[in-house]
């Protein structure tokens, strides 16, 4: 019997093609326009966020403590080598890293800029965050007395590859110190409280600069594996109780919390056009049932089971929806896996994208849940509409009806 | 044409309540939603330009390219006079700025000093208004410094700080300053590395009589500041360059236009789905009127006739619906332009990005409104084309035959 409902349901779901199409088209296009959105937001924020874990602060940061709220490297991790291996041999761990840094003034002959020292191991960073990613142009080099930009101070200073800046700053004794420095590399993390204002010079370098014993660090930077990374955070606070690990969203909660409302915004839209979605295939059932209100009459009249026909009107509604679904899957598909590959070009808007540390070109992400969650509410949508029109039948008087026929 | 156009408004109401429903919900959620987007992007402008960087700034030509002391304007009374002869300009003033290391007893950080008037200061800029301790016009030997440079220096009013930097004639400059009044912006690069110090005596040390790093001013209206700005460039000597605010917060601005790209873009969406729901019902309405249409054409109403019929039907629909939705949406948008929405700790969260308010204030703007109603009105014309098509698909006799 479930056959011959079926049968019946798919053929009057499309006999009025031009409203079966329109209906078709619109559930199709706003859904591929909504999954397109969805992983463009999605896109957005992951890569504020992937890229400023990979250039920065890892899953989880350690400081030592004050370090955060004096800024000042007396604040300083000591034998950050041998804490950085422990970390690695940690479960849960994928990578860390040690870095140190200062605050300072970048000069050249003609422009000053406060700015910031970052002391790394190119090789390190390499492997914690394919830091070669981020070179915009030069070589990852440091030589005897090179070192690496950020490109938008880079932009500021007007420095270009094989010029040279002066960074002035404490050291650990009080005492100024100044450096010349030849740039070797211009980067680009998108990250910018680094582009606008860091200069990346050899870890040891730095260190001796500082009159820190080798191996000091401002900051652990750890990348979490498998393991929960609140977890992680727990076992490393055993682990280092005298140094203070946080984790990223406490360290960027303006991205977290960016991320957060792009969620919030995408669940809103998705909402509201999923509501209008069903306003749409409510009002096609309800005509498409209005339409055949005397075949429905009859067939109740002659005996014919009350819930045949109400899974027929919700099949005749559900194949009408699957078929918007596997036409907004498909080009929805299309869509993103074009902007997952070639992106959304927005170089129009790159200067303020940067500000907000993005890359002129969006790149979007594909999630199987833009498609279950859209299934499941079209699912929800068909068979809410059903309702009304159901009501319809169900209070015909198959005899009245049959009387009217002629 | 009117009242039968009316007359079938009231007898089809389904589909009438969901096009009413749908008009009024784009018009009034397009309305609140660009209200909400340009006063938030608006403030966020306004907060930056008011707090230092004014709405116009005069360079020599090279500064900006270039910079340093080679380029500083040398005679700051030729652009001033023209500044003092223009209209529409609130405040003015010349400022020069200097980098050196700043240092207290035993911290040090690199500091943005700049040479200012005070009082002209107070009516260009919110640096009055940001004070939090001790003095803003101070004489002499004081800076007035950002919050978080003084925590940074551990310093506060009466203690005093070295500062090292160089003076316009690039000899060297070593002296002593008081820390005589504290202010704080909520701009988070403005508040940890400036310092100001009043214009006299910052001369008197860095040999920059008459000279300025730039001259900056504030028009009264920023819808007029094009105006004003060409107005001055016209009159500026050829070694002078006028820049607007459009090009000194180039970054804000195509952050803005970002946001607001896809703010549309989501508009976009909403319209595309309510689009198609109003001309499904409006191809299912014709659908159930086939008999009538093929008798109208029957009896000689021509098809432009029935054409009109069927827009005059949404016409009125849309009309009705946008004279509820367009009064409401703008008394939103003129409501929180009025008592704009507190959400607190998001210039904290955001200051980075150069959010320095916690209120989001709604635009009002009278012209926007009108383009917002007039784009639905535009969709809710054009929904009607595919149903009109399909109706004069027919001929009368398949018309009255339909089923």
């Amino acid at each position: 019997m479930f056959k011959t409902v079926a049968h019946m349901a798919y053929q009057n779901a499309f006999l009025r093609k031009s409203r079966a199409l329109l209906l078709v088209l619109m559930i199709g296009l706003s859904m591929a326009v909504m999954v397109g959105l969805e992983g463009l937001y999605d896109g957005m924020s992951q890569h504020m966020i992937e890229k400023t874990k990979r250039s920065d602060c890892g899953d989880i940061s350690l400081f030592a403590p004050r370090y955060r709220t004096e800024n000042s490297i007396v604040y300083h991790i000591s034998n950050a080598g041998k804490k950085v291996a422990l970390l690695q041999g940690m479960k849960g761990v994928r990578d860390a890293i040690w870095r140190i840094e200062s605050e300072g003034l970048a000069q050249t002959a003609r422009k000053s800029r406060p700015a910031r020292v970052v002391g790394i191991d190119v090789a390190d960073e390499e492997k914690f965050g394919r830091y070669s990613d981020f070179l915009q142009k030069g070589s990852l080099e440091f030589g005897k007395d090179g070192a690496f930009i950020g490109n938008v101070l880079a932009d500021k200073l007007k420095l270009l590859l094989g010029s040279k800046v002066i960074f002035s700053m404490q050291d650990s004794s009080g005492q100024l110190q100044s450096v010349a420095l030849r740039i070797k590399a211009i980067i680009h993390t998108t990250n910018i409280m680094l582009d606008d204002r860091a200069i990346y010079i050899s870890r040891q370098k730095l260190n001796k600069l500082l009159s820190l014993p080798p191996k000091s660090a401002t900051q652990i930077a750890v990348l979490a594996g498998d393991t929960e990374v609140k977890t992680l955070q727990q076992h490393i606070k055993k682990a280092f109780p005298k140094l203070d690990a946080k984790r990223f969203a406490a360290l960027y909660p303006q991205l977290k919390q960016t991320q957060q409302l792009l969620d919030v915004f995408n669940e809103i839209s998705f909402a509201i056009v999923m509501t209008v979605v069903f306003i749409g295939i409510l009002g096609v059932m309800y005509v498409s049932v209005l339409d055949r209100i005397r075949e429905f009459g009859i067939l109740l009249g002659i005996g014919y089971a009350y819930r045949y026909i109400r899974l027929q009107v919700f099949l005749e509604a559900l194949f009408l929806a699957l078929a918007g679904f596997v036409l907004g899957s498909v080009l929805g598909l299309l869509f993103l896996v074009y902007l997952k590959y070639h992106g959304l070009d927005l170089s129009v808007f790159s200067s303020g994208m940067s500000m907000f540390g993005l890359d002129s070109t969006i790149h979007a992400v594909i999630k199987p849940g833009y498609f279950v969650s859209t299934f499941i509410a079209i699912v929800t949508a068909s068979l809410l509409s059903i309702f009304l029109p159901l009501r319809k039948i169900k209070r015909l008087d198959p005899i009245e009806v049959i009387r009217s026929i002629g | 044409m009117f009242s039968l156009a009316l007359k079938n408004i009231f007898f089809y109401k389904g589909r009438s309540l969901t096009t009413f429903l749908l008009t009024f919900v784009s018009v009034f959620l397009f309305i609140v939603y660009v209200a909400f987007m340009d006063g938030a992007h608006r403030s966020m402008l306004k907060n930056a330009l008011d707090v230092y960087t004014g709405s116009l700034q005069i360079y020599h030509k090279e500064y900006r390219e270039k910079g340093g002391y080679d380029y500083l304007i040398d005679d700051v009374s030729k652009p001033l006079g023209i500044l003092a002869r223009t209209k529409g300009l609130k405040a003015y003033a010349s400022r020069l700025e200097t980098y050196g290391i700043a240092s207290s007893k035993k911290h040090s950080s690199a500091i943005m000093l700049t040479g200012v008037d005070f009082d002209k200061e107070a009516q260009l800029s919110e640096l009055k208004k940001a004070l939090k301790k001790g003095t803003y016009n101070s004489k002499g030997a004081c800076v007035y410094m950002g919050e978080t440079l003084a925590k940074r220096l551990h310093t506060d009013i009466g203690e005093k700080i070295s500062f090292v930097g160089s003076a316009v004639d690039y000899s060297f400059v070593a002296e002593l300053f008081d820390v005589c009044g504290i202010f704080k912006t909520g701009m988070y690069d403005f508040d940890s590395q400036s310092a100001f110090m009043n214009r006299r005596y910052f001369d008197s040390i860095f040999l920059s009589e008459g000279m300025a790093t730039y001259i900056v001013a504030m028009a009264d209206s920023l819808g007029e500041n094009d105006k004003i700005a060409a107005h001055i460039a016209d009159r500026l000597p050829p070694q002078l360059e006028l820049y607007t605010w459009k090009t000194l917060m180039h970054s804000m601005v195509e952050l803005m236009k970002m946001d607001s790209f896809f703010g549309y873009i989501s508009m976009g969406l909403f319209f595309m789905v309510i689009f198609f729901v109003i001309m499904i019902y409006g191809f299912i309405n014709v659908n159930a009127r086939m008999k009538e249409f093929g008798v109208l054409r029957a009896i000689g109403v021509s098809d432009a006739r029935v054409s009109a019929l069927l827009f005059t039907e949404i016409l009125l629909l849309t009309l009705a619906a946008m004279a509820l939705a367009v009064p409401l949406g703008a008394y939103v948008a003129y409501y929180f332009q009025v008592h704009p929405i507190i959400i607190a700790g998001m210039s904290d969260m955001y200051k980075s990005y150069g959010v320095v308010s916690d209120r989001v204030p709604t635009l009002f703007d009278p012209v926007i409104i009108a383009w917002n109603s007039a784009l639905v009105f535009g969709l809710n014309m054009l929904s009607i084309l595919y149903p009109i098509r399909y109706v004069r698909s027919f001929t009368p006799v398949e018309e009255i035959h339909h089923v």
